[in-house]
C-alpha cells in the first residue's frame, strides 16, 4: 500500500468546477437525446395518450382555478355554492348560469368546477397513499420472500377477497365522518392490493438479476439495493398502475358519494352531484349528465394516458 | 509479501430436495499481498462458489458455507457481523463479473454507479466523487469520460460496460480484486485489451488478483500462479509456468491437451477429457476424478490428499504421472479402452444393420426414427 501513493492518477485541476469543464468540452455540444426526452418522444406519437394528458391538465387547470374562472360568470357562496344574486330552481342554461341552476338554484357549472376539485383531490391524494403502501409492501415481500413474503401476500389475498364496495359502506358509516380526508384514507386502504403484488413480482424478478448481485459486493444495505437499484427499474409499472388508480379511484368515490357514504354537504364531488340529480334525470338530463360526463373524461384519459405510459416506459421496447 | 488472504478448508454446499450438493468441499489456498493467482477449472467445478463465500453472498436459503475459515488479514470473514462485511466489500475486495451487459444497472448513470461507491465507502461528497469517477474512467480508458459520465450502459459497448466494471471495483483500490470470468462474455479482439487493463490497474495499486476463468490461455498470461479445481476440490496449485511444464495430475493433463493447437494438423482431432464430471450431490468417495482418469487403479477409491510434488507445488493425485512408467501404463489403457470401444461401434453397426434389414420398414419416417435411437439401445446390448 505504501506504493500505491506515488503513482495517483493524474487529477484533474481543483480550481475547476466539473460542471463547466462538462459544458466546455464541445464534444458535449452533439445533440443526445436523455432517456427522459426518448420516453417523452415515445409518449408523443401516442395521440390519445397525448389527448388525454391535454384534457387532464385542462380540467386539473379549471378545477384548480375555479374560483377565478367562476367569479366571471357569476356571484356564488363559496361554502354553498348558492347563487346570491338570484336561486330560482332548474333553470335552463344561459350565459348566466353556463350549465344552468340544479333543485335548489345552485350554479351546476359552479358546482362541476369546485366538485371536479374534491374528485381529482381524492383521486390523487388516494393513489399516492395506495401506491406508497403496495410499493412498501410488494417491495419487502418480493424482496426478502420467505416468511415475509408469505405474511404479506396473504394479508394482500384475504384483503382482495372481501366484496370490497359493501365493506366500504359499512366502514364510511360507521367510521367516515363525510371529510375528504377520510374518504381518501378508505379508498386507499382497500387501492394497495393490486400495487403490491405488481411490485411484488417485479421485485422477486429483479433482485435475481446480475446488476443487484454487483451492487451487493460493493457493499449496498438491502434498504439501498431495494431502493436506489430495484426500485428505479420497476419505475414504469408503478408509475402506470399509478395513473390507472387515479381513474379507479375516482370512480370508488361517485360509488360512494352516489350511495351516500362519501362526500357530505355542503361539498360536492361529482359522485354526489350525480346522486343528487337522479331524481330530476327525467326533466333535466343536464344535471347528472355533466358531472357523469365529467367523471367519464377524467377517468378514460387517466387511462389512455397510462396506456401511453406503458408503452414509453416499457424498456425492452427498442423502437427510440 | 505476507498472506492476504487465506482460505482453509472450506465447504460451501447448496440444498436441494434431493439432498445437499456438495458444490465447494474442502478448499484450501490462499493469495499473497498483490499477487495474480488464476483459478481454472469446468462449468460447475466451484469456482464461482469460492468466489462468492469469500464475498458471503452465497445466497441463501439454498447455499450454506458450513465449514472453513477465510482469512483476510486478521479477521475471519466468516465469523465477522453483516455490517463489518459490507464495510469489506467494494473497499477491500472489488469484484469483476463475467457479463458486464447485465452486471450494470439499466437505469442508472455510469457516474452514479461509480460514484455510489466512493460515496459509500471514501466518505466523498458529490463533487469529490464526480471528480474522482472522471479520473476512474480515464484510467481505465473511457475517451470523453466528462461526457461518458451521464451516459447510461445502454450507451455503451460490451468492452466499454467492463471497462466501466473494473473501474468501480478498483474505485475504493480494494487490496483483492476477484474477476469471475472477467472476459467470457467479450470478443477475442477486446478480452486481450480487458486482461492488460486488469494486470496493468492491480499492478499500479498493489492489489491482489483473482482470476476465474475456465481459459487456460487467459492463464497463462497473466497470473503468477494456478488453482485447479475439480468437483469442488483443490487438484492441484503450482506456479503458471511449472503448471504448464509440468503438470502432475491426471485432470490437468487432460485439460492441456485439449486445448486447440495452430501448430498440429486440421485434420487432427482435439482430444477431450472423456466423461462427465461426478454428480455433486452423491460426490464420489475417493479421488473424484477416478471415474474419467485413464491411470485410476483400485488405490484411487481412497481420496488422494495434496501432496508437494515439487517447489511450491501441489497436487491430489496417487501417482507421478510425470513417470515414463505411468505414462506408458496409461497409453496401454488408452488403448485397450479405443480398441473396446472400436468392438462396441462395431457390435452396434452389425446389431443395427440386421435390425433394419428384418424390420424392412416401408415407412421411411419409422426407419429414419429407430435408425436415430438405436445406437442407443445397441450400446446397452453391447455391454451385455
Amino acid at each position: 500500500m505504501s506504493t500505491s501513493s506515488q503513482v495517483m492518477p493524474p487529477s484533474l485541476p481543483e480550481e475547476e468546477n466539473i460542471d463547466e469543464l462538462l459544458t466546455l468540452t464541445p464534444q458535449l455540444a452533439r445533440k443526445r437525446r436523455s432517456q427522459f426526452r426518448i420516453i417523452v418522444d415515445r409518449f408523443t406519437r401516442n395521440r390519445l395518450a397525448v389527448a388525454g394528458f391535454f384534457v387532464l391538465a385542462l380540467m386539473g387547470l379549471a378545477a384548480l382555478l375555479a374560483p377565478l374562472l367562476y367569479h366571471a360568470t357569476a356571484t356564488y357562496d363559496p361554502s354553498t355554492y348558492i347563487n346570491l344574486r338570484e336561486s330560482p330552481a332548474f333553470q335552463v342554461p344561459s350565459w348566466q348560469h353556463l350549465l344552468g341552476t340544479d333543485d335548489v338554484g345552485r350554479d351546476e357549472m359552479a358546482r362541476i368546477l369546485y366538485g371536479g376539485r374534491v374528485s381529482l383531490l381524492i383521486g390523487l391524494s388516494s393513489m399516492f397513499m395506495a401506491i406508497f403502501v403496495g410499493v412498501t409492501i410488494g417491495a419487502l415481500a418480493g424482496y426478502f420472500g420467505g416468511i415475509v413474503d408469505n405474511l404479506l401476500m396473504r394479508v394482500t389475498d384475504i384483503i382482495l377477497a372481501i366484496p370490497l364496495y359493501l365493506l366500504l359502506f359499512v366502514l364510511s358509516a360507521s367510521f367516515s365522518n363525510g371529510s375528504i380526508f377520510s374518504v381518501v384514507l378508505l379508498i386507499a386502504l382497500f387501492g394497495w392490493t393490486y400495487t403490491a403484488r405488481l411490485v411484488r413480482s417485479e421485485f422477486l424478478a429483479l433482485k435475481e438479476r446480475e446488476f443487484v448481485m454487483a451492487a451487493r459486493t460493493l457493499g449496498a444495505s438491502n434498504l439501498r439495493l431495494m431502493v436506489r437499484h430495484i426500485l428505479p427499474n420497476a419505475a414504469g409499472p408503478i408509475i402506470v398502475s399509478a395513473t390507472l388508480l387515479v381513474g379507479a379511484n375516482i370512480i370508488t368515490e361517485s360509488i360512494l358519494s352516489f350511495f351516500g357514504f362519501g362526500i357530505q354537504v355542503p361539498l360536492a364531488s361529482w359522485g354526489t352531484m350525480v346522486s343528487d340529480a337522479k331524481d330530476y334525470f327525467l326533466t333535466h338530463p343536464i344535471l347528472a349528465l355533466s358531472p357523469g360526463i365529467c367523471i367519464l373524461l377524467v377517468v378514460l384519459s387517466f387511462n389512455l394516458m397510462g396506456d401511453g405510459l406503458r408503452d414509453a416506459l416499457d424498456p425492452y421496447l427498442t423502437e427510440r | 509479501m505476507g498472506k492476504l488472504l487465506e482460505i482453509t478448508n472450506l465447504k460451501t454446499y447448496f440444498r436441494t430436495r434431493e439432498g445437499w450438493v456438495h458444490a465447494v468441499d474442502g478448499v484450501s489456498f490462499s493469495i499473497d499481498q498483490g499477487e495474480k493467482l488464476g483459478i481454472v477449472g469446468e462449468s460447475g467445478c466451484g469456482k464461482s462458489v469460492t468466489a462468492l463465500s469469500i464475498m458471503r453472498l452465497i445466497p441463501h436459503p439454498p447455499g450454506e458455507t458450513l465449514d472453513g475459515s477465510i482469512l483476510f488479514g486478521e479477521q475471519d470473514l466468516l465469523e465477522i457481523s453483516e455490517s463489518a462485511m459490507r464495510k469489506i466489500r467494494g473497499k477491500q475486495i472489488g469484484m469483476i463479473f463475467q457479463d458486464p451487459l447485465t452486471s450494470l444497472n439499466p437505469v442508472l448513470t455510469i457516474g452514479y454507479q461509480i460514484t455510489e461507491v466512493l460515496k459509500l465507502h471514501m466518505g466523498l461528497d458529490t463533487q469529490q466523487a464526480k471528480r474522482r469517477a472522471i479520473e476512474l474512467l480515464r484510467e481505465v480508458g473511457i475517451p470523453e469520460a466528462e461526457r461518458r459520465i451521464n451516459s447510461y450502459p445502454h450507451q455503451f459497448s460490451g468492452g466499454m460496460r467492463q471497462r466501466v466494471m473494473i473501474a468501480i471495483a478498483l474505485a475504493c483500490r480494494p487490496q483483492l480484486i476477484i474477476a469471475d470470468e472477467p472476459t467470457t462474455a467479450l470478443d477475442v479482439t477486446v478480452q486481450a485489451q480487458i486482461l492488460e487493463l486488469i494486470n496493468s490497474i492491480s499492478s499500479e495499486y498493489n492489489s491482489a488478483v483473482m482470476l476465474i476463468t475456465h481459459d487456460l490461455g487467459v492463464v497463462a498470461g497473466m497470473t503468477d500462479r494456478v488453482v485447479v479445481m475439480y468437483a469442488g476440490h483443490v487438484i492441484e496449485m503450482a506456479p503458471t509456468d511449472e503448471l504448464f511444464a509440468n503438470p502432475r495430475h491426471p485432470y490437468t493433463l487432460g485439460l492441456l491437451a485439449s486445448i486447440p493447437r495452430l501448430d498440429i494438423g486440421r485434420q487432427e482431432e482435439l482430444t477431450p477429457i472423456e466423461g462427465a464430471p461426478p454428480d455433486l450431490l452423491h460426490p464420489p468417495q475417493g479421488c473424484p476424478f477416478m471415474p474419467r482418469c485413464i491411470f485410476a487403479t483400485n488405490q484411487c477409491k481412497a481420496p488422494p490428499p495434496l501432496r508437494a510434488v515439487g517447489n511450491n507445488h501441489v497436487a491430489a493425485c496417487w501417482y507421478d504421472v510425470n513417470q515414463p512408467a505411468e505414462q506408458q501404463r496409461a497409453a496401454t489403457r488408452r488403448e485397450a479402452r479405443a480398441h473396446h470401444l472400436a468392438m462396441l461401434d462395431a457390435t452396434a453397426q452389425a446389431i443395427l444393420a440386421s435390425s433394419q434389414d428384418s424390420r424392412a420398414a416401408p415407412d421411411s419416417d419409422e426407419s429414419a426414427a429407430s435408425s436415430s435411437d438405436g445406437p442407443a439401445t445397441v450400446t446397452k446390448a453391447g455391454e451385455d
